[in-house]
């Protein structure tokens, strides 16, 4: 119980430190969604008359601040998350998040996932036979493929597939925009063609990671008595490499893999900036760019809340997994 | 890179725009003659219908799909589109005027009042006729609803009723607005009353989306998406026969590179933004790819002229700056010769070429690059290359053509014996020191011109649009004070079209004569176009329009005019 | 680290882990080729005149858009500048980034982790919330908030913003391990000895664990290379600076890779790569030199 109220109340604090930062940061720093919008028009437009214009959007810049912070903690809380006053003014918050959202969770939430089963698949076979050339291979290669510039590797792909060879694999936008969206095949087919390139990016950054430190657990497994158990009472090695080591090895890694869906949502704002991917991280980017208060608070509020929804699921899957508890039951097979 | 680029190209539209309207001030009826108007020299005769364009314009962002033409966020894809204004007037063409909805209008005599003829036989794109009642009911929601007030019209122009009776509109100001013809007859569009009296549209006029515009312009919505607006030609147009094309395709283009891209292999056929290289990139590709940007306002260095700066408020100092620079040579750096260098009595050349004084830039030692002059007039405060003069200038981070300009402007100065520090801040951080005067030196475009260098003139110089240091400005954030330049530009508003283009020519002398701000180069509307399908562009020999997709109300021209050469 | 905590005196251990640090990387050849890439960069960051004539590699002095030749190794950008000695002048910047924020992130991180783990009690809760909610808050967002609106993205302004994102991952590290230590008989024969706290933590406790430090020291250092490369290549750095982040910011908005000069976008990006993957060889070469077994989970510290 105790836990769980620290737990608790850690969540509120983080989630109330975020949003309070967000709040200040912009507000503190020269410059207003006035000026912003002033230049975006080219000054053609009076700025009293934009004044008034985000006014009636709900930009409130002379109202007390500490009376528009309170209103927008409640704001947050309640879902009335306001309109934008950036470069898509007046538009819903709501709307433009829940039109971005899905690309951004297609797109990198199922990279994210074939990154670690894959990268996991890998690493397992990898050290299981350690000193083989797959082992003596891998962990060079991708101890520098974790380390290269993400929206550098996505240049490269639009440089090599995109740029030349006709466009095979389109560098930009989320499908072809001659297809009216709906459940058709093209439309389908299109999605996924333009998937291709920001994915690869993506899992060629991710991958490594995981290939790596499922490696380096399945060493470390591999000593244990467990281990040596199973083999000494003649199991098959498939099923001592699966059943016994890789479902211990891949534990500690599972925390990693559920923070890193947490950060599915905030994480691929360079990607989807350089693939010009309609995604949450661009829309991010662009609310920032913007000025755009209302957007920029709600994705920020959104990021958060997923890691620490992330964080709730391993809380509870460390429970239900704690090796101990399971012993017993790996012990009666 | 983007917002400067396209930012520039608009300023010069509007500026251009605003030129016409002055022009367009006698109490005669006027009814601009066909060889000016929009349908153009090359529309020698009545095209056969089909075909579609793709128009690659970056929108940084994707479509909302509000049409509401109050919304300056959705200015680009309604207006000229969907929604036509009362009179064109082509900022490129002398400010030539077209007729739109207005077939016709008359000022009086001391420009206080403005009777507009409503043509007839305009139909909404729901059926329902155009109506004087719907031209005086737009202007009365901007009175209602100061939000959608956008250019101010009902408190700094002095409107004071906009009323219908029959075919005619009249409009009534508490003083002469002809130098805001430009903007409540050109840029304001009109909305029907039938809609925009019932409903959210009426009560919230300002924030209401519009989802299913109805206007008068020769397309229609159908449909649109986060990624594209498709728009299909209205087959009840009132211009007889147009619009040509049936399909206008507009992607929402989040960056430069994707939308070039596809300009390069044809699959967009009307860009409208910088494209870097564009001879190898983009001209080289096809022999029906053009390129025509004219220029429309200045890029220029804004000294801080307050006492208590004391360096820029120095007349030699400024003089030195203006003589170092090679205007030549920082347009071909920053945007590749894209945009031409500008001068220094600030008359962008060649759109207003008729208020242009050549001589007096030449006779003032403008005419070309003196850094031997520069070199003395700044030893004699007693500086050297080798102990030189120290300025910052301010500028935007993310602005590259004038980041690269600025490169140019630095190796200009430092042989002279200046030595320029460049400090980037982001745009809101900038436009706050900017307007209340705390900097030395700022690179800035005004961001409105108008159909005449009167518009970008006054906003630079004029005492009404300054303010003290630590106050915002308006626009002249220079600080320039100077009475007899304010009498100059007051009279302009009630002066005759040969009185204006003498009043703007001295206008420049004082520019060349005091140096209140340095032009560098030229900012341009971005244009470039294919020919292999599509005919009818405005050409530099045919300019009836503004021609880049973000120049409103200009892209209705260049819409209705476009047709498709297969189906000839 | 295992083979250094045993140890019960401290003097020796601080000695033999030093020592026994450089002759196993010396060993090892991913931290081998990690180490060797680094010493250049460092000698190229120092002395950047001696590899290339150009001194002034911002200035516009050549014809645009060359193709590489002896005297334009990597070619001109499409402004007129020659690529090779902007990638040369870059390196400093890139590097300093790397390393100071590295360095500062990580003594943040010692001094918040050890501090909490040796305080414990309500002093030890306060901090571990604070690092956790740091930890959580999505790093690469905020520093983009963080960056955008300080106004300009001087070095400054990027240091701070890497330190203050950069710093929380280590501390939960570090006051795991300094938890772990403190009930070792050698420090509660210090603490019988009557030695001071800030004794005990600076000679007895840092000593040992110089190994974590250390790896600490890389992993921020990498997240460093790389966001701060990510954060320029947005425009939310110094346009001005010489760095290869800012490179790659230049050539993005120039078109770089359509219009004919690929190497501005190529070059900048592979040195980015080459400092983020030094980094990370000895950084993994560390994790091989010490138990595996102890080999903690790391959290992915780059942003995608």
């Amino acid at each position: 119980m105790r836990f769980l109220l620290r737990r608790l109340g850690f969540f509120v604090l983080t989630l109330w430190a975020a949003l309070t930062l967000n709040f200040f940061v912009p507000r503190f720093m020269p410059g207003d969604p006035v000026a912003a919008l002033t230049a975006r028009t080219r000054g053609r437009v009076s700025r009293d008359a934009l004044e008034q214009m985000l006014t009636s959007f709900g930009y409130k810049p002379d109202q007390n601040l500490f009376v528009q912070y309170v209103e927008y903690l409640g704001n947050m809380f309640t879902g009335d998350w306001g309109r934008s006053i950036g470069g898509q003014l007046g538009e819903p918050v709501t709307g433009l998040i829940g039109q971005a959202l899905p690309w951004t969770l297609g797109l990198v939430g199922i990279t994210t996932v074939l990154a670690f089963a894959l990268g996991t698949m890998i690493g397992t076979v990898a050290g299981w036979r350690r000193g083989g050339w797959l082992d003596s291979l891998l962990p060079p290669v991708f101890v520098v493929t974790s380390a290269l510039p993400v929206f550098w590797v996505a240049l490269m792909l639009i440089f090599a597939f995109s740029m030349n060879a006709g466009s095979v694999l389109p560098g930009t936008f989320n499908y072809d925009n001659s297809i009216v969206p709906g459940f058709s095949p093209g439309f389908v087919g299109s999605v996924l063609q333009h998937a291709v390139l920001p994915a690869a990016t993506l899992l060629i950054t991710l991958i490594g990671g995981w290939i790596l430190t499922m490696r380096n657990n399945m060493i470390t497994t591999l000593a244990e008595d467990y281990v040596r158990m199973g083999r000494a009472k003649g199991l098959s090695p498939r099923r001592v490499m699966y059943g016994y080591a890789a479902r211990n090895a891949v534990l500690p890694n599972l925390t990693g893999f559920a923070m890193s869906l947490g950060f599915v949502v905030s994480g691929a704002v360079l990607i989807e900036f350089v693939f010009s991917y309609n995604g949450v991280g661009y829309l991010f980017y662009n609310s920032v760019q913007n000025v755009d208060y209302p957007l920029m608070q709600a994705l920020f509020m959104l990021f958060t809340v997923a890691v620490l929804a992330a964080l709730l699921i391993v809380d509870i899957a460390t429970v239900w997994l704690d090796p101990r508890a399971r012993s017993a039951d790996a012990g009666g097979r | 890179m983007r917002p400067a680029l396209r930012r520039g190209t608009r300023i010069l539209a509007i500026a251009l725009a605003l030129l016409l309207g002055g022009a367009a001030c006698s109490d005669t009826e006027r009814r601009p003659d066909a060889k000016e108007s929009g349908s153009g020299r090359t529309d020698s005769g009545p095209k056969k219908k089909g075909g579609s364009v793709t128009i690659a314009n970056t929108a940084g962002q994707t479509w909302t799909c509000n049409f509401n033409p109050f919304n300056p966020a959705v200015f680009n894809t309604s207006i000229g589109f969907v929604y036509e204004p009362l009179v064109f007037v082509n900022v490129l063409g002398n400010a030539a005027e077209k007729p739109m909805l207005a077939k016709s209008y008359r000022w009086n005599a001391d420009k206080t009042e403005i009777v507009f003829t409503v043509r007839d036989g305009v139909k909404w794109s729901d059926g329902k006729p155009l109506t004087a009642e719907d031209v005086a009911y737009t202007f009365d929601i901007m009175k209602r609803v100061p939000a959608t007030d956008l250019y101010s019209l009902w408190t700094s122009a002095g409107l004071q009723s906009a009323t219908a009776a029959g075919d005619k509109v009249t409009l009534r100001f508490k003083q002469a607005a002809q130098t805001y013809f430009y903007f409540f007859a050109n840029l304001q569009p009109i909305v029907p009353k039938h809609i925009w009296s019932t409903g959210e549209l009426a009560s919230r006029p300002d924030t209401t989306s519009v989802k299913d515009p109805v206007g008068t312009g020769p397309f229609k919505v159908d449909p649109c998406g986060p990624n594209n607006i498709q728009y299909t030609a209205n087959t009840d147009y009132w211009q007889p026969g147009k619009p040509y094309l049936e399909k206008v395709q507009y992607p929402a283009y989040l960056d430069n590179a994707p939308a070039n891209l596809d300009l390069a292999s044809g699959k967009a056929q009307w860009g409208s933004q910088y494209i870097p290289g564009i001879e190898k990139f983009y001209l080289d590709k096809s022999a029906d790819h053009h390129t025509w940007s004219p220029p429309v306002q200045n890029v220029a260095i804004y000294p801080n002229l307050d006492p208590s700066h004391a360096d820029t408020s120095r007349l030699e100092v400024r003089q030195a700056i203006s003589y170092a620079i090679d205007r030549a040579k920082v347009a071909e750096i920053a945007v590749g010769g894209q945009q031409p260098p500008a001068n220094q009595s600030g008359i962008v050349t060649p759109t207003f070429e008729k208020y242009y004084d050549a001589a007096a830039v030449t006779k003032a030692g403008f005419g070309k690059p003196d850094p031997d002059r520069a070199k003395k007039l700044v030893e004699g405060l007693g500086h050297s290359a080798s102990d030189p003069l120290k300025l910052t200038i301010i500028t935007v981070t993310g602005y590259t053509d004038w980041d690269a300009a600025l490169k140019v402007v630095k190796q200009n100065l430092a042989p002279v014996g200046i030595e320029l520090t460049v400090q980037n801040l982001a745009q809101q951080a900038y436009l706050d020191k900017l307007y209340n005067g705390d900097y030395d030196l700022a690179y800035y475009s005004q961001p409105s011109g108008g159909p005449t260098p009167y518009y970008e003139l006054r906003a630079m110089l004029h005492s009404a649009n300054t303010a003290p240091l630590g106050k915002p400005a308006v626009s002249n954030h220079s600080r320039y004070r100077n009475p007899a330049v304010d009498k100059l530009l007051n009279d302009y508003a009630t002066a005759d079209e040969a009185g204006q283009v003498d009043i703007v020519k001295q206008v420049g002398q004082v520019m060349i004569d005091d140096v209140p701000v340095i032009p560098v180069t030229e900012s341009v509307d971005w244009f470039q176009y294919n020919t292999e399908d599509i005919g009818g562009w405005p050409t530099e020999d045919n300019p009836y329009a503004q021609p880049s997709a973000y120049t409103f109300p200009d892209t209705g021209q260049v819409l209705a005019n476009l047709y498709w050469k297969p189906a000839q | 680290m295992t083979a250094t905590t045993v140890v019960h005196t401290p003097e020796p251990a601080a000695r033999q882990a030093s020592g026994g640090l450089w002759r196993a990387v010396r060993h090892n050849r991913k931290a081998m080729a990690g180490a060797v890439i680094l010493f250049v960069f460092t000698v190229i960051a120092t002395f950047p005149g001696v590899f290339t004539t150009v001194d002034h590699p911002d200035e516009l002095a050549f014809p645009p858009g060359l193709s590489p030749s002896t005297g334009h190794l990597l070619g001109t950008t499409g402004l007129g500048q020659d690529v090779y000695s902007q990638l040369i002048y870059g390196t400093r910047e890139s590097l300093v980034i790397a390393v100071v924020a590295g360095a500062l992130a990580t003594v943040l991180a010692v001094l918040v982790g050890v501090t909490a783990a040796y305080l414990g009690g309500i002093a030890d809760d306060v901090l571990s919330m604070l690092t956790n909610v740091v930890l959580v808050i999505p790093a690469f967002p905020l520093v983009i908030i963080l960056a955008k609106y300080a106004g300009k993205g001087s070095l400054g302004v990027i240091l701070v913003v890497l330190v203050f994102t950069g710093w929380s991952y280590g501390a939960n590290q570090l006051r795991a391990q300094a938890l772990a230590l403190r009930n070792r008989d050698f420090l509660q024969s210090a603490r019988v000895r009557g030695e001071r706290r800030s004794y005990i933590v600076v000679f007895e406790v840092l000593p040992n664990m110089t190994s974590l430090i250390v790896a600490n020291f890389l992993g921020a250092a990498l997240y460093s290379v790389l966001t701060a490369a990510g954060l320029q290549f947005l425009g939310l750095g110094d346009p001005a600076s010489a760095s290869w982040g800012t490179m790659l910011y230049w050539a993005k908005n120039q078109e770089a890779l359509q219009s004919g000069t690929p190497l501005w976008a190529i070059a900048p990006g592979l040195c980015v790569a080459l400092l983020g993957v030094a980094f990370a060889l000895v950084n993994y070469a560390f994790d091989e030199i010490g138990n595996p077994a102890l080999r903690p989970v790391r959290r992915r510290r780059r942003e995608r």
